[in-house]
């Protein structure tokens, strides 16, 4: 190396030092400006970080109006995806570090320790008086009689269907388990998947596990009881709908390899009309309106109500519904009272139950059949038609109602059962053995 | 005499043969991750490997540089990465050259110490930093980044020069000092040159950790000012459903930094693993 390529090293050298003290430096400054303002600043934790469409695109839409509305106040977003959302979550409680208003799942797995640890702060049901939430649909953010937190969607599993793959091969829209399982067998022989389901997310199939015990039992309470119980393996609806499940596999009523499918596979098996049914939830309203899918496919999309089971006593109107998603105030926030107004500001049932319903990005938390105009997709006026008329709701769904720990096992359960490395009834004796170890 | 290069001929075609395999293999996801990222959301999951896009969406780059925020979060990536692997590179061509030349009483016990390093998962390291990056004040800065991708680079790094710099014949130092070279010109004017494959390999393999890393920065930064490029990935990932083609563009964009360092250095980087593993 010449002393010229040494010089040159040195100053580079130098130069990262000074850069590296500088910005040190500019940050001190940086954080000591901003206290000695008067502005209000708001940290907003969320869980959607595509701010341009659906949800994120609604939720941003409000926090621009509000600040528009509050010039003194700013508020600073920080969006991550699910799991990096969970990973830092653990990190801001841990450190005490909350952000002064954040999003919460509704399920006692995630929800019920942020209350009971004081993190989430109180909202009173004044507060809320002609927010048209229901006493139900804020159970699950309610934690000894009183409210930590608002749900900003309803949601609620549906039968998605192709109407024109179900004329071309003459099929009838099933309204019973047998119509579904014949239905099936129709298009399996034309080469079309029956359902499309995301068999790797395994959680739809222990929702779909719960769908099968209402329609045989007409009991939402009946899985729950029966876990908190601990009497699962002798019960004999359990036993009926898990093999409800393993027969609608066995006719091959979902697509190949449906157990590898992830959510995008299986959304886009149907959008491509290469699958006749979806199991879904109704988060995808928006579908019938989505630029990226086929206007033949956006013109045959429709729902309807799972089917029910003959012989069964649960009626097609008993469906499974929750509130997933909400949002929170930290009960240790220096501006507590400020991001209480902008959580007050955008669930008022004008901002995001209107809007979001309106423009078809959400279906929302609040009763929202006062802001339909007319103009609602097809799928926007099922789902309303499917929702207004459910003569009995679940809440969380099974699998969520207990621990984190028993939400993994129980669903990777469900997933070697259609997988059928189990039998039906060793299904019920692992779920027995997992509600002794998990639930007190 | 023709038999024989028959065989060779023969042997050469099943070698050939045997690589076109493996590096269509290796090459398909990355075709696989530029057709999609022409396509509409969704057309991917289709019954089809590849497609041909009709027309070819531009859009999703045209989108993908904006809503993704490219610009801004390639400018702090390349601060970031910039600034770690010079630190890297310096760091470990110093305390390599401590461990294998200088003899000191702890030498070895220290090398052992750093280079437990390499077993220390990330995951458990988030909590104690984000506690300790909170009270020096330096969360949600570039720091926050740069001090724990120094750290975790390092001990691999140290671990590449120490081989490298052993390698190195002691007669080049010592004809060096008769000539009257100090610690330093030693270091920077004979070892740095000698070591320049490993350096490269250093070089290389932290740039690649650091380009693409996201859970210490999703858990150290908060505000959008410092994010780094993995970022804008996730700027696309909805709750259920993601723009996956706005994703794909995203990540060619993403990956090509890497994937010219890579070509660019190539050589080099096989060179510095190979020379410093005979005598390591």
């Amino acid at each position: 190396m010449s002393k010229r390529t040494l010089k040159v090293f040195i100053s580079v050298l130098l130069v990262t030092v000074m850069i590296v003290s500088l910005l040190a430096g500019f940050q001190g400054t940086f954080t000591a400006s901003a206290s000695t303002k008067k502005t209000v600043e708001i940290k907003f934790f969320s869980n959607l970080p595509d701010r341009t469409s659906n949800q994120g695109k609604l939720e941003q839409m409000l926090i621009d109006s509000y600040m528009k509305a509050n010039p003194n106040v700013k508020i600073k977003v920080e969006a991550l995806q699910d799991e990096p959302y969970k990973q830092k979550f653990k990190v801001y409680v841990a450190t005490n570090q909350m952000p002064d208003i954040f999003m919460v799942w509704g399920q006692p797995s995630f929800f019920l320790p942020v209350m009971k640890g004081g993190y989430a702060a109180e909202i009173k049901p004044e507060q809320i008086k002609n927010y048209g939430f229901k006493t139900s649909s804020l159970k699950d953010f309610m934690y000894n009689g009183k409210i930590y937190g608002l749900p900003r969607n309803t949601d609620f599993m549906v039968l998605y269907y192709n109407k024109g793959l179900f004329s071309k091969y003459n099929v009838k829209v099933p309204t019973t388990f047998s119509e579904l399982l014949d239905a099936a067998k129709v298009f399996r022989k034309n080469g079309i998947a029956p359902i499309a389901i995301n068999g790797k997310d395994k959680w739809i199939l222990a929702i779909l596990y719960q769908e099968l015990v209402v329609k045989e039992s007409g009991d939402q309470k009946l899985i729950y009881d029966a876990i908190s119980k601990k009497s699962v393996s002798k019960n004999q609806i359990l036993l009926k709908a898990a093999k409800d499940l393993v027969e609608l596999v066995n006719v091959g009523g979902f697509q190949d390899a449906f157990v590898a499918a992830d959510y995008g596979a299986a959304n886009n098996l149907f959008a491509q009309e290469k699958a006749a049914m979806y199991y879904m939830g109704s988060w995808e309203v928006g579908m019938a309106a989505n630029p990226n899918f086929s206007d033949s496919f956006k013109k045959n999309v429709d729902a309807t109500y799972f089917p029910i089971i003959s012989g069964g006593k649960g009626k097609k109107t008993d469906i499974l519904a929750w509130h997933g998603g909400g949002y929170a105030v930290s009960a240790n926030s220096k501006v507590k009272n400020e991001a209480m107004k902008l959580l007050l500001y955008m669930m008022h049932p004008t901002r995001w139950a209107k809007i979001g319903w309106q423009q078809g990005l959400v279906v929302p938390g609040q009763n929202w059949e006062k802001f339909m105009t007319g103009k609602e997709t097809v799928l926007q006026k099922k789902l309303t038609q499917i929702f207004s008329s459910a003569t009995s709701v679940s809440g969380t769904v099974w699998q969520d109602a207990f621990t984190p720990n028993f939400k993994t096992e129980a669903e990777t359960l469900c997933q070697m059962l259609v997988a059928k490395a189990i039998t039906p009834e060793k299904f019920l004796s692992k779920i027995e053995e997992l509600a002794k170890l998990e639930v007190k | 005499m023709s038999k024989q290069s028959s065989i060779a001929k023969r042997d050469k075609t099943i070698l050939l043969i045997l690589l076109g395999v493996f590096s269509i293999g290796q090459l398909f996801p990355l075709v696989w991750l530029v057709d999609f990222s022409l396509c509409k959301s969704g057309d991917v999951y289709g019954a089809n490997i590849l497609k041909i896009p009709s027309p070819p969406q531009y859009i999703n780059y045209i989108v993908a540089w904006r809503d993704g925020k490219i610009p801004q979060y390639f400018i702090n990536s390349v601060i970031v990465n910039f600034v770690s692997v010079f630190l890297v590179v310096l760091f470990s061509l110093m305390m390599g050259y401590a461990f294998v030349r200088m003899n000191w009483k702890w030498s070895n016990r220290v090398l052992t110490y750093v280079l437990l390093g390499l077993m220390i998962p990330i995951h458990a390291t988030l909590l104690p930093n984000f506690v300790i990056f909170r009270q020096l004040n330096i969360l949600d800065s570039y720091f926050a980044l740069i001090i724990p991708y120094v750290a975790f680079s390092l001990p691999q790094a140290v671990f590449l020069m120490t081989g490298f710099i052993g390698s190195i014949p002691r007669a080049l130092e010592e004809s060096a000092i008769i000539d009257g070279c100090g610690i330093f010109r030693i270091l920077f004017q004979i070892i740095l040159p000698l070591s320049k494959p490993a350096l490269v390999t250093v070089t290389v393999t932290t740039f690649l950790n650091t380009w693409n890393e996201f859970i210490m920065a999703a858990t150290y930064l908060t505000s959008d000012r410092f994010r780094t490029l993995p970022f804008s990935v996730y700027n696309f990932a909805g709750q259920y459903a993601s723009n996956y083609a706005v994703q794909f563009a995203v990540m060619t964009i993403v990956a090509l930094p890497s994937l010219i360092v890579y070509i660019a250095l190539n050589e080099q980087v096989t060179k510095g693993v190979t020379l410093g593993a005979v005598k390591g």
